[in-house]
């Protein structure tokens, strides 16, 4: 009855054929239309059911039909899903691949790209066909219906199967296949509610035969300000690992400097000796021949490579050729790259050339903020670096100074403060002249990095001892001390003298620490053209020298200081402690350079001290035998030198002058306690995520205090410990205390120049990282931790 | 020298003529039965242009052309002005798109069929000999003899559109043949399902 019936109603008119449909549907089970998934193979008892069937979902075929017989348009739905009802209750085969849209976010902020996912799942053994379907077959077809402000760029195919035979090869998915679109949010989508996402797909699946299918697929989407990744993520990243990578890849790693532009080039290689990328010419642009490596997940070579350019714009494409040599035998690639743009800060691009896997660079956004705007974080970082530990000691002086000073000479303060602020500022000029000479020899440059001088360290030492001395009262230089009430022109010169040589020490000691804002600024002039890198070195300095500027231009608000007294000797020594610490912590940063042998450097400074108090006792304050105590001055001091800097020390060997610290280990002293902090390494971290773990790296460094006092004891706090190990964090520590390239390389991708830096990575390997302020506290360690397990 | 190549031509034309179909050449001569058991050579048909349609009804891009009625036009047309209309039908015995001889008699019937003759190749002897992956495919031969065109049927590579919309191959191939222009030898891809040989997907 029912194959009758299905066989001829092609044939008869279309009234008669509804209600031909309307008597059958009554014995049909119209549930069994929808999710008839029945296998039994085409052309059995009813084939031309099969007709049917497949043509029930193609509205096309019957809207002429119908518009010839003019008068059933308006029912026209209807009649399909009775067709398909009708078809169903025979159990014919229609099309049983089910078609579904997923995805990779629930909810994704405007200015992203997120990936969609055609799901289709076959019944077992039936497949649909890839792009190139080979000698027969089709491909899958995805019409979008989209709201305004997504656009959604081509389907990205993973790599398919080869079916045999050879002759009549065709290239499929079987069982099932998740065809990724890349959708791209307008940066203005200003969306209130969800928005709805439509797709018709459209495909052939067969196995002995073959059935065409077709399916409206739907998917919400929350906009929001922050992407928030979907359930289906598991699903992703098992078909992207599916999608073929681009034997290399390249991306411009920042903005042009000086029409240079660095650019990193990825391919994917076993360590294979010498590698380098020989660039075709163009007019246009050149390739400059100097190349560097860079660090990059195993199995892959990056090389770092500037581009000059000469005319018209940065290019997009560069051709050339990637040489590895490993002993006589080199092998040369031809390739053409396609550059990704360092704005592209989306996880995957739109184009489908290199989607497989984004290049990492692009992986974080580095926020881009305007001049005036960092100009404004480094004044204040500038101020805040004030109150910051490492330059608190200074402090003393300066006040000690002041007070001193306004005593006598209420006029004379200004000056003073203008000389404490040119001190300041010549200090920053001359690190930025630094910064740049270090930049122009190609080399990393970074916040503090004199610290990672030995000898620079020495200095300050012995210098920061003097000064706590000095304070103590065991001798005099002319800092405000008793020389000084002796008020004369010369005294006046050498107070001069000290408020420059005090607004140098601020600058030395205020450059292991970094403040609030700071980093920000910092990391972004370093990569600027260097009369950006002068003017914010110098914006911070007059940041820092601000307040006592000030104060010395309003005598009025001096007289909020106290007024001199015997109270201003007992500060003063107080405050030689503070100093002392100071001398101590330099000290301990000299334990990288010289290890054990350090403690030379403890009775060097012990017999600094003997010396300096002959000198203040014997020499500035005595009457008698002053050449004397002045020349077993100098004897001890040259004593103590030739025994304990050059013998015991031998200052001139640091253990660890040349190379990048490989030893592997954490040092102890860094690593915040009661959990398990392992090196860091790009490839640590791209394991941990490869696992599924969320990470936190801690980048510090040995001479960095805001590292030490701060950050270290949040990240120990038993908190902090505690939702570590509930989450099975990895935590990785990265050691900058002797600046090795591959971390500072690592600094500048997250727009630093400097420690502290701490990054959260979600447990969620689609995600960017979370990086943390340079202001620590521990609830931001927490929310964030909360935010990486989701 | 001049019959020296000659001869050679000759004998690679006598090797080719036995090797797969090759554009542009001599159409390699078969030997089939049809579902009313007569024989068909097509040797016999030197004089006449052939076209042979590979079929499967069961696969839906072979189907389209028929349930819009559009092949049993473009058959009446070729066989209505001389030509012949070879149906192929290359479907496995094992495959569960065969036809029995009833089954395609009435099929044949049923779609009203304006070919001349529908031929069994259920070895799948004659659609390799053509090259023929999909269904439905189309060779066109001269009345000398020579394969003209191999290829897809239209140039439309779907399911469900509308032929008479379609850049139809036969339809211009063969009409540009009978009124006696000359038409370069050419080939496209085929497009549609695989064709049932045994062993393919």
């Amino acid at each position: 009855m029912c194959k009758r019936q299905a066989s001829s109603y092609l044939a008869i008119p279309a009234g008669q054929f509804l209600s031909h449909m309307r008597a059958e549907l009554s014995r049909c089970d119209l549930a069994g239309r929808s999710t008839a998934r029945v296998n039994s193979p085409a052309g059995g008892p009813c084939p031309l059911v099969e007709t049917g069937a497949s043509y029930g979902c193609r509205t096309t075929k019957y809207s002429n039909f119908f518009a010839f017989q003019g008068i059933y348009n308006d029912v026209r739905s209807i009649v399909y899903s009775l067709v398909a009802a009708f078809l169903g209750c025979f159990g014919a085969r229609a099309a049983t691949t089910q078609a579904s849209l997923l995805l990779s976010a629930e909810t994704a902020a405007p200015g992203t790209t997120l990936l969609a996912g055609v799901h289709l799942k076959m019944a077992p053994h039936w497949h649909v066909y890839w792009k190139n379907a080979g000698a027969s077959g089709i491909p899958t077809t995805i019409e979008w219906s989209l709201p305004p402000g997504v656009t959604a760029g081509d389907i990205q195919w993973p790599v398919p199967t080869k079916l045999p035979p050879e002759e009549y090869t065709t290239y499929v998915y079987e069982d099932e296949v998740l065809l990724l679109v890349p959708l791209t949010l307008d940066s203005n989508l200003n969306q209130p509610g969800p928005l709805d996402l439509k797709a018709k797909v459209a495909w052939l699946e067969c196995m002995e035969s073959c059935i065409p299918g077709s399916a409206e697929v739907t998917a919400r989407l929350n906009i929001g300000p922050e992407t928030k990744p979907s359930a289906h993520t598991a699903l992703f990243e098992a078909w992207k690992a599916k999608l073929p990578a681009p034997m290399a890849k390249g991306w411009w790693e920042g903005p042009a400097k000086d029409n240079l532009r660095p650019l990193v080039i990825e391919w994917t290689a076993l360590d294979a000796g010498n590698v380098d990328f020989f660039p075709y010419g163009s007019e246009q642009f050149e390739v400059q021949p100097a190349t560097e490596r860079l660090s990059a997940e195993p199995g892959k070579v990056r090389l770092r490579k500037q581009v000059k350019r000469y005319q018209g714009n940065w290019p997009s494409l560069i051709s050339g050729v990637l040489v590895q040599q490993a002993g006589d035998r080199r092998i040369a690639q031809e390739v053409t790259l396609a550059l990704a743009d360092e704005k592209g800060v989306v996880a995957v691009s739109a184009s489908t050339a290199n989607t497989a896997a984004a290049p990492l660079a692009a992986e974080i956004a580095v926020e881009r903020k305007p001049l005036w705007l960092m100009l404004i974080y480094a004044f204040v970082g500038g101020l805040i670096l004030n109150v910051m530990p490492c330059v608190l000691p200074v402090i003393a002086l300066k006040i000690v100074g002041f007070v001193n000073d306004a005593k006598h000479h209420p006029a004379q303060v200004r000056k003073l403060g203008f000389i404490y602020g040119l001190g300041v500022l010549v200090s920053f000029l001359a690190l930025a002249v630094l910064v740049i000479a270090v930049q122009a020899a190609g080399h990393h440059a970074g916040w503090g990095m004199q610290f990672d001088s030995p000898y620079f360290l020495l200095i300050m030492t012995a210098l920061v001892t003097l000064i706590a001395l000095n304070l103590f009262g065991v001798f005099e230089i002319n800092l405000g001390g008793r020389a000084m009430s002796a008020a004369s022109s010369l005294s006046a010169k050498r107070g001069a003298a000290g408020a420059f040589f005090n607004g140098l020490l601020a600058t030395a000691l205020a450059t292991s620490c970094t403040a609030p804002l700071l980093g920000a600024a910092v990391g972004f002039a370093f990569a600027q053209p260097p009369l950006i890198i002068v003017l914010f070195m110098l914006t911070i300095g007059l940041g820092l020298a601000f307040p006592y500027v000030v104060l010395s231009c309003q005598p009025a608000w001096l007289r909020l200081l106290p007024k001199p007294g015997p109270w201003m000797e007992k500060f003063k020594v107080a405050m030689g402690f503070p100093m002392l610490g100071a001398a101590i912590w330099l000290c301990s940063q000299l334990t990288t350079h010289y290890g054990e042998r350090a403690w030379s450097l403890v009775m060097f400074l012990v017999i600094l001290a003997v010396a300096a108090w002959i000198f203040g006792q014997f020499v500035q304050r005595g009457t008698r035998y002053k050449g004397t105590a002045l020349a077993s001055a100098v004897l001890l001091c040259a004593a103590g030198y030739a025994y304990a800097l050059e013998h015991g020390l031998d200052w001139r060997r640091p253990i660890s002058s040349e190379g990048e610290d490989v030893t592997g280990a954490v040092s102890s002293y860094l690593a915040p306690a009661g959990y398990d902090w392992q090196p860091w390494s790009p490839e640590a971290v791209a394991a941990a995520r490869a696992e599924g773990r969320p990470v936190i790296v801690d980048f510090t460094a040995r001479w960095c205090l805001t590292c030490n006092l701060d950050v270290k004891p949040v990240l120990a706090s038993e908190a902090v410990r505690e939702k570590l190990k509930s989450m099975d964090a990895v935590a990785l520590l990265a050691d900058y205390t002797r600046f090795p390239k591959h971390i500072t390389a690592e600094l500048k991708r997250f727009g630093r120049a400097g420690v502290p830096l701490v990054v959260v990575y979600p447990k969620d390997p689609t995600r960017p990282p979370i990086v943390l302020p340079e202001a620590l506290t521990r609830g931001m360690v927490l929310s964030a931790l909360d935010e990486a397990s989701k | 020298m001049k019959k020296a190549i000659a001869l050679l031509s000759l004998v690679g034309l006598a090797t080719t003529a036995w090797a797969a179909a090759e554009i542009g050449k001599p159409a390699p001569d078969f030997e089939a039965t049809d579902i009313n058991g007569k024989t068909h050579k097509l040797s016999d048909y030197k004089g006449k242009i052939v076209i042979l349609e590979s079929y499967n009804l069961d696969c839906p891009f072979c189907r389209n052309h028929f349930t819009t009625g559009h092949m049993q036009e473009l058959q009446k047309e070729v066989t209505s002005k001389g030509g012949i209309w070879l149906v192929v039908n290359s479907v496995n015995p094992q495959h569960p798109n065969y036809r029995t001889t009833e089954q395609a008699k009435a099929e044949f019937e049923k779609q009203k069929m304006h070919a001349t003759a529908w031929l069994d190749d259920s070895s799948g002897k004659i659609g390799k000999l053509y090259g023929m992956k999909t269904t439905p495919q189309i060779c066109i031969i001269d009345k000398d003899g020579t394969l003209i065109y191999n290829g897809a049927i239209d140039d439309k590579r779907s399911s469900s559109h509308d032929p008479k919309t379609a850049k139809n191959y036969v339809k211009e191939v063969f009409g540009k043949l009978q009124a006696g222009e000359k038409v370069t030898p050419f080939e496209t891809q085929p497009y549609g399902c695989s064709v049932k040989y045994a062993g393919v997907r």
